[in-house]
């Protein structure tokens, strides 16, 4: 980890540890200058670490993260403050940013942690694993996934029974129990805002099952299944195990719908659905995958074909936005839609369906400086204040902001803008200077 | 070739419809839809019908009428496009297209125009009533048995049978009146609906065989109760079968109805009358204020001819009760004079609603029920042939 004299003095703060954050924080460390780097989670990553693979390559989306997490990681400029975060930032006189970077005790030593999971062994409790989107469990003393950065255990203190095992299973001495909260103030000449952005929650949609219904997953949960490090050793729906033949996807669940609040489009639900009705035709040969659309958005280089490439593979698309979804006895799903090609209301039955959720703005963004000084646009992520020609740029000189913490982006646009966000910021401190 | 026109959107409008020109085609409404069943898919197709301007395609369509305005639709609407509110409007504007004479359209967008006829109708009521049937000076003998006032004797040198006989001759004129414009309107949508068609022709066996359709959807309005909240439908049926058996006594057995003498309260005339009352008067207290407070989307938004029905159907209830209580109260003039506004309110409310407004619907709703099931069956006759 890159150590600086002053602990508390940086060039740049990047807020968010995601592949934006991830992306800036390098380009900026390359060029010489120190940077803060503040994570909220216990690993950075953000979402794409998640993700299966990419559209529309095809690429593995944890072999592209990894090496950056490292590279983030390892980077002597890069100073990594993960479980953390900044409040109260202001600007001062001087033009520098000033505010509290707020550590939560992870009860774990970092520096002696080796990662060996003993404690994990001993530890007698066990909840909901919130990085497999709660397939499976996990303990209250965990590494948060395999693949995480750094690769060491935290303790869930919410979950925790105190009882003391994982202490006794550490042959590291690396469980402290007596950590507390730490505040340190930190300065630095300019702030990079990565935030991301949040995953709709369908559970406020009653007439998609209110989140109560067995059979019907996220987005997000059918990733999961999809990737190497995957809950099951295969695809199969949650409500009774069964390998399910029927797949169905709800496009624009949460996205382009004022009832929800989110009247914009996502970008990425259309393209990650089509990666996933050919990713699923790959794992479940024998699967018929529906995708009921609003309107295919394949919008960039490559995207068409790719959606073409799944038409061809035997992904089936019918236009009709999913009006409900009723569950049988057997679990087994009964979608309601109309086929606006026959002109009849139709219904069909699937044995697992899919909703393709959409990004919300993360509104933490909102309140990490002093006053709410940050000005949100009307979708509540940051507003850019001059789009076309400094694309980064904010209301505040100065804070650039990076990736889907300005708006719905997908990966090569998050790193495209995450670029521009370090190179404005670069400029703003030569300029400074 | 259907031609798109552009300006159609703003005629709509002209009905009531809120903006709908936001809406992207999804078929959300559609498939929320409670109502809509094979063939007969709304309100997607129809709002796409509007935004595009396909007016014939509107006119030949009797989906608007199978709308009952649940609200689902609007309630869940991606776009907040207001489909429900787009078929309220839709049905006004094929009221307007239904009626050759071109007093409904005037009647639904100008306030004036719908006013002044009311105005105008009440006039006459009242001036006939002041130059042919003015009340007597000397109230003596106007109280009957039972202490309330002899509704039919008011007239000096008119035998109360005869007076019966002239008021009837008045229902019986106004039923005319609507129902030459009612039945001709009709006749109207009926061309528009079925003889237009270009899909299939209606063999002359199916009229027969459907008929039953008409009878059964204008008695329950059952398709109404297929909305999630039941009540709607509940209050709507209380206030049908509370007006039909009311229209009946006053205008079918008038003489049955206001009789001379008081009847004891075990007397179908007077327990009919209760009921039709209370079924009224509750539809009328529960749609107001849903109204006023905007409750569900059915009441969001109001047309001045939805508050004119409201209104005139209040005051006519209303003078109706005054009425009743000022006869067995045996107030004398207050009775007559009550009585003369009612048939002034009364009058004007049924020539102008029934045929050329809101309650045109008590005959195009299920006759669009009938002529859809005569289309669909056609076109089932046809496909089975084919095979």
């Amino acid at each position: 980890m890159g150590m600086d004299p002053d602990r508390s003095k940086y060039d740049v703060i990047v807020i968010g540890g995601g592949i934006a954050g991830q992306e800036s924080a390098l380009n900026l460390a390359d060029s010489g200058l120190s940077v803060l780097l503040v994570e909220k989670d216990v690993s950075i990553g953000g979402k794409m670490i998640h993700l299966s693979k990419v559209f529309p390559t095809l690429d593995c989306a944890a072999c592209i993260t990894t090496p950056k997490m490292s590279e983030t990681a390892r980077h002597p400029n890069i100073t990594i403050s993960t479980d953390s975060e900044i409040v109260d930032i202001e600007k001062n006189p001087d033009n520098s940013f000033s505010g509290v970077l707020i550590k939560h005790p992870r009860y774990v030593v970092e520096n002696d942690c080796t990662g060996c999971q003993d404690c994990e062994d001993a530890c007698p409790v066990i909840v909901d694993d919130q990085y497999q989107y709660g397939f499976v469990g996990r303990k209250a003393a965990y590494v948060p996934f395999s693949i995480a950065n750094p690769r060491i255990a935290t303790i869930d203190i919410e979950n925790c029974i105190l009882c003391g095992a994982c202490e006794r299973a550490c042959a590291a001495d690396a469980i402290d129990f007596t950590q507390k909260i730490e505040r340190t103030g930190v300065t630095a000449g300019s702030v990079i805002i990565a935030t991301g952005f949040n995953l709709f929650d369908p559970a406020v949609i009653e007439r998609y099952g209110g989140g109560g219904f067995r059979n019907v997953i996220t987005s997000m949960q059918m990733e999961r299944q999809l990737v190497p490090t995957r809950p099951f050793n295969n695809v199969l729906r949650p409500g009774d195990g069964k390998m399910p033949d029927n797949i169905a996807y709800v496009l624009c669940t949460g996205s382009r719908d004022e009832t929800v609040g989110n009247p914009i489009c996502s970008q990425v639900c259309c393209m990650y659905s089509i990666k996933q009705g050919q990713l699923l035709l790959g794992s479940l040969p024998m699967a018929d995958v529906t995708i009921y659309y609003l309107h295919i958005r394949a919008f960039g280089k490559g995207f068409e074909e790719f959606y073409q490439q799944s038409k061809g593979m035997g992904v089936e698309f019918v236009k009709g936005k999913v009006g409900t979804i009723e569950q049988k006895e057997n679990g087994d799903l009964i979608v309601r839609y109309e086929d606006m090609r026959e002109g009849r209301v139709k219904e069909a039955e699937h044995d697992l369906v899919v909703l393709a959720v959409g990004m919300l703005a993360n509104p933490e963004a909102e309140t990490l400086f002093m006053g709410g000084k940050l000005e949100i646009d009307e979708y509540g992520y940051v507003k850019q204040v001059d789009r076309l020609r400094n694309p980064a740029k904010t209301n505040i000189e100065g804070v650039f902001v990076a990736g889907t913490a300005s708006g719905p982006m997908d990966i090569p646009d998050s790193i495209v803008s995450a670029g521009a966000a370090a190179s404005e910021s670069l400029s703003y401190l030569k300029r400074a200077r | 070739m259907a031609k798109v026109q552009a300006g159609f959107a703003d005629e709509i409008k002209r009905f009531g419809a809120v903006d709908f020109s936001a809406c992207y085609n999804c078929g959300n409404c559609t498939a929320v839809c409670p109502l809509a069943e094979n063939d007969n898919t709304f309100p997607r197709r129809l709002l796409r019908y509007a935004v595009l301007g396909l007016e014939d395609d509107i006119q030949s369509s009797p989906e608007p009428w199978l709308c009952y305005y649940c609200g689902d639709c609007s309630e869940t609407c991606p776009r907040q496009s207001n489909p429900g509110e787009m078929m309220m409007s839709l049905r006004r504007y094929l009221t307007s297209k239904y009626d050759w004479t071109g007093l409904s359209r005037k009647f639904y967008v100008s306030k004036a125009w719908e006013l002044g006829a009311i105005a105008f109708i009440s006039a006459i009521v009242i001036l006939l009533f002041a130059l042919f049937l003015r009340p007597t000076a000397d109230p003596a003998g106007l109280i009957n048995a039972e202490g309330g006032v002899k509704i039919n004797s008011f007239v000096e040198g008119i035998e109360p049978e005869t007076f019966v006989t002239i008021i009837e001759f008045g229902d019986w004129t106004m039923a005319a009146i609507v129902s030459f414009f009612l039945i001709s309107n009709i006749f109207n949508m009926y061309l528009k609906i079925v003889i237009r068609n270009k899909k299939v022709k209606v063999p002359l066996r199916l009229y027969v065989k459907e008929a039953w359709n008409l009878f059964f959807h204008f008695g329950t309005q059952f398709r109404f109760s297929k909305c999630k909240d039941w009540t709607y439908w509940a209050l709507h049926w209380l206030v049908m079968t509370g007006y039909t058996i009311m229209f009946t006594m006053i205008v079918v057995i008038l003489p049955w109805f206001q009789t001379e003498r008081i009847h004891p309260i075990s007397h179908p005339q007077r327990f009919l009358g209760y009921y039709a009352t209370f079924g009224i008067l509750l539809a009328i207290i529960v749609w107001s204020v849903s109204r006023i407070r905007r409750t569900g989307e059915v009441h969001k938004y109001t047309h001045a001819s939805d508050w004119i029905f409201l209104i005139m159907l209040f005051l006519t209830t209303l003078t109706g009760i005054l009425v009743h209580f000022f006869r067995i109260g045996g107030l004398i003039y207050p009775t007559y004079y009550t009585y003369v506004i009612h048939l002034a309110i009364l009058m004007p409310m049924l020539i102008i609603e029934v045929p050329f407004s809101k309650w045109s619907h008590i005959a195009y709703r299920p006759l669009a029920i009938y002529f859809t099931s005569l289309i669909n069956s056609a076109a089932a006759l046809e496909r089975e042939e084919k095979k």
